[in-house]
């Protein structure tokens, strides 16, 4: 089954300073099934986000179409729940207010959208921490919560974008990890946002990698790591390496120094 | 020596303290005789003052005059400067055709009102309480406006992202996301409240605080005048201390939020 | 906001402001609001026969406005109202400055007149008349005193919390380079509090300005308060809305040519931000 479906997306738009014409996305087509991972990767200023922000309908396209589950995107919905950079948690609502924010839009009631909350952060490791503020919060937990937050609306597809970035390196890691079990054990279908190589190759079933600007699909490479997957065991495989190898080319072939995948 | 420290570390220690040598110093100067008599009151004469307006009955009864007309004032303007504010905020058409004039408002010193407000309501409590509404509706609109500005547009994002409708983005994101910079333009808006009370009292002159002490400035009565000027540094203070600093800290500070910077355009 | 989004998407999400638009068209639309104020002012007055006692047609303010003009009231009251609040303005800074500066340096200091400063913030300026009435008399000292006083006490606090907000590390810098303390005051001190002392400006000439007002109401015999409260005594009510327009347009010309290019200048192109 397909989840999402991205077929000739064009963006251009006017530049509000100088006034030319920037053509953002130049022709993007490629399609997510219903349980994989995917992740898009790109040399930076590539309109990868702009991707993400087009399918999460927050901006609109100037050409193509974008359908998940089915139905054409046009504006936000619970359909498509998204992991921000910035986490994006609300700083007035508690652990559990933010959890169960998209169950209480739903009408769901207190009691039954309070135990999914709490289910959901325990899958996440952040039990305990309920009665919390996100102000209170490091910022890998804050991004556990902003992935519980969508995981718990259960939508059609997740969209992640570069959620990890503004994270330090060894936390970065262990978030990776644990967004590889959860995925393995929940099997949400997720779009990935990121620039940095080793990341998409450990977390997607497949990478899409696009060009600059104006971006259009260079390739899309599968990764043949088995599932479960962990670091250690990743980095000293030989699929590993090669797949990194290959987008590392992929996108230096494109332009000088791309890939600044740290 | 230990526990002097832990003495003058208590906050209640901390912010009444410096005003100990202040008030001792005032009583020093008063009881000097370098200044005139006419000019400065001490401590003590102020004090019996203050018994003798209190057992008359006309210390409580004008400042009840004062308070309730602040407090009419406050309830008015925030009942329009709010939802003027949002509207303003969130409506392009309604920013446009309304912008440079709400700031040429806001320009018009609240003052300057008085007098126009005097010729139509006469010397009245509608006159004052006029004068205090406008004085806090503009900057309470100009700060609901700020706030909306900067709540960020992730936020609505996200919160959009999760199914919620544009109404409900307002009421779980605009509204409680504006909040820093609504609590800091009640905080001007009642800062120029406060004072064009004052002066509305002084001018209009029937009763409350400011025309107590006007009052006695007509008759020569310093220690009247300098009650009246520490009652309404008391009564601000108090203000503060027990309305909106406690709104302040039960939501901005326990969210994590930074204070505003006072906004005064 | 997304720093990796294109700056000009447009938002499918709520409508929002800060279209850059050009300068003709934010001339544009910073006219047309006026144009319909003066337009349902006109029509309101005309349809509903308000009579001039109660509030002026649009051209009998203007009239007024050339009354005062020709008959050089209008001079003369401007010229008063801003030698008073100029001469206020300038003896408040050189007054508060440096005291709110040297206040901050010191840790002891700063806690000790913090709560002071606070309650007289909360009482500076409008509440001072009668004791200022009392002891300067009315007229001009009465006044800059007002002017004055509603100033120093909201400068000299944001100068100290500017002060305070100097992160250590720049002291620090500024004397392993063998800064001596005058030049720390006006190198590290001064130009550190400046967004704070830049609030406190904004904040006090808020508060002095009203105060200006107020006291010319009640204690001069010039000045535009004065021109308003003598207005008033006459039911001259083109004359009151007329004062009224000048203040509204002084208090925004000061903003625009005194306080926001300061701000631009210093602030701004340093890159900080204020806060208080």
């Amino acid at each position: 089954m397909t989840a999402m479906v991205i077929d000739n997306l064009h963006k251009r738009y006017v530049d509000r300073y100088t006034g030319e014409e920037i053509v953002a996305i130049g022709d993007v087509s490629f399609s997510v099934h219903e349980g994989e991972f995917v992740s898009i990767l790109g040399p930076s200023g590539c309109g990868k986000t702009t991707v993400l922000n087009i399918v999460a309908g927050f901006i609109e396209k100037t050409r193509g179409t974008v359908t998940v589950g089915g139905t054409e995107v046009t504006a936000p919905g619970p359909d498509r729940g998204v992991v921000f950079q910035s986490h994006a948690l609300f700083p007035w609502k508690t652990v559990l207010g933010n959890v169960t924010f998209g169950l209480r839009m739903k009408g769901m009631d207190k009691a039954r959208r309070e135990q999914a909350g709490r289910d959901v952060l325990e899958l996440v490791g952040l039990s305990g921490f309920e009665r919390k503020y996100p102000h209170e919060l490091s910022g890998g937990m804050q991004q556990r919560l902003g992935v519980a937050r969508v995981l718990v609306n259960e939508p059609a597809v997740m969209l992640m974008d570069e959620p990890f970035a503004s994270i330090d390196a060894q936390t970065r890691r262990k978030l990776q990890q644990d967004l590889t079990a959860l995925f393995e054990l929940r099997r949400p279908t997720v779009f990935f946002v990121t620039h940095d190589i080793e990341e998409a190759v450990f977390l997607s079933d497949r990478v899409v990698v696009l060009s600059g600007r104006p971006s259009t699909v260079r390739d899309i490479v599968e990764v043949p790591l088995p599932r479960p997957r962990n670091w250690h065991a990743a980095v000293e495989s030989t699929d590993f390496r090669t797949t990194v190898t290959r987008i590392e080319s992929l996108l230096s072939g494109e332009e000088a120094h791309v890939g600044d995948g740290s | 020596m230990r526990i002097a420290a832990r003495v003058f570390a208590h906050p209640v220690v901390r912010t009444l303290g410096p005003f100990v040598p202040v008030v001792l110093l005032w009583w020093l100067i008063a009881r000097s005789g370098i200044v005139n008599e006419s000019f400065f009151a001490g401590p003590g004469v102020v004090w019996s003052e203050f018994i003798d307006l209190v057992r008359k009955g006309i210390l409580p009864s004008y400042l009840s005059d004062s308070v309730t007309r602040l407090a009419y004032g406050v309830g008015f303007g925030l009942l329009l400067g709010i939802p003027l504010g949002f509207l303003v905020g969130l409506n392009r058409w309604a920013r446009r055709l309304t912008w440079p004039v709400l700031i040429f408002f806001q320009a018009i010193a609240d003052i300057a009102w008085l007098p126009i407000v005097i010729v139509w309501f006469g010397f009245s409590l509608t006159a004052v309480t006029f004068v205090i509404v406008y004085t806090i509706v503009f900057p309470l609109t100009l700060g609901v406006v700020a706030g909306v500005d900067q709540v960020p547009d992730e936020l609505v994002r996200a919160a959009r992202s999760m199914g919620a409708s544009r109404f409900r983005v307002f009421l779980e994101v605009i509204v409680p996301g504006s909040l820093p910079a609504v609590a800091s333009g009640i905080r001007t808006g009642l800062g120029y409240g406060w004072r064009a009370l004052i002066a509305a009292e002084i001018i209009v002159g029937t009763s409350g605080i400011g025309f107590m002490m006007f009052d006695a400035r007509r008759v020569g009565d310093v220690a009247e005048v300098f009650l009246g000027m520490i009652i309404l540094g008391i009564l601000w203070y108090a203000l503060d201390a027990l309305v909106l600093a406690p709104f302040e800290q039960a939501t901005v500070e326990r969210w994590g939020m930074v204070r505003q910077v006072e906004t005064t355009r | 906001m997304t720093a990796t989004a294109p700056t000009t998407t447009p938002r499918i999400g709520r409508t929002r402001r800060r279209a850059r638009p050009s300068r003709l068209a934010a001339a544009f639309w910073f006219v047309v609001p006026f144009v319909l104020l003066l337009a349902i002012w006109a029509v309101t007055i005309a349809v509903t026969d308000t009579p001039l006692r109660t509030f002026p047609q649009v051209n009998d303010v203007v009239g007024a406005i050339g009354d005062m003009i020709a008959s050089g009231d209008l001079a003369r009251h401007l010229g008063a109202s801003l030698a008073r609040i100029g001469i206020g303005a300038a003896i408040a800074l050189v007054t508060a400055i440096p005291f709110g500066v040297a206040l901050g340096a010191s840790p002891m200091l700063s806690a000790f007149f913090s709560p002071l400063l606070r309650f007289s913030v909360a009482l500076a300026g409008i509440a001072w008349i009668p004791i200022a009435t009392l002891w300067l008399g009315y007229g001009n000292g009465a006044v800059i005193f007002i002017v004055w006083n509603a100033m120093f006490f909201a400068l000299t606090y944001n100068a100290l919390l500017g002060v305070q907000q100097i992160p250590e590390q720049l002291l620090r810098a500024a004397r392993s380079m063998g800064t001596g303390r005058i030049r720390i005051f006006w190198e590290v001190l001064l130009p550190g509090a400046l967004p704070s002392i830049v609030t406190g400006l904004r904040i006090g000439l808020g508060y002095g300005w009203r105060g200006l007002v107020a006291a010319e109401i009640i204690a001069t015999n010039a000045g535009l308060g004065y021109a308003l409260f003598l207005a008033q005594s006459q039911f001259d009510t083109d004359v009151i809305v007329a004062s009224m327009v000048i203040i509204g347009i002084l208090w925004l010309l000061m903003d625009r040519l005194l306080l926001a290019p300061l701000e631009r200048r210093t602030v701004e192109r340093w890159g900080m931000k204020a806060v208080s």
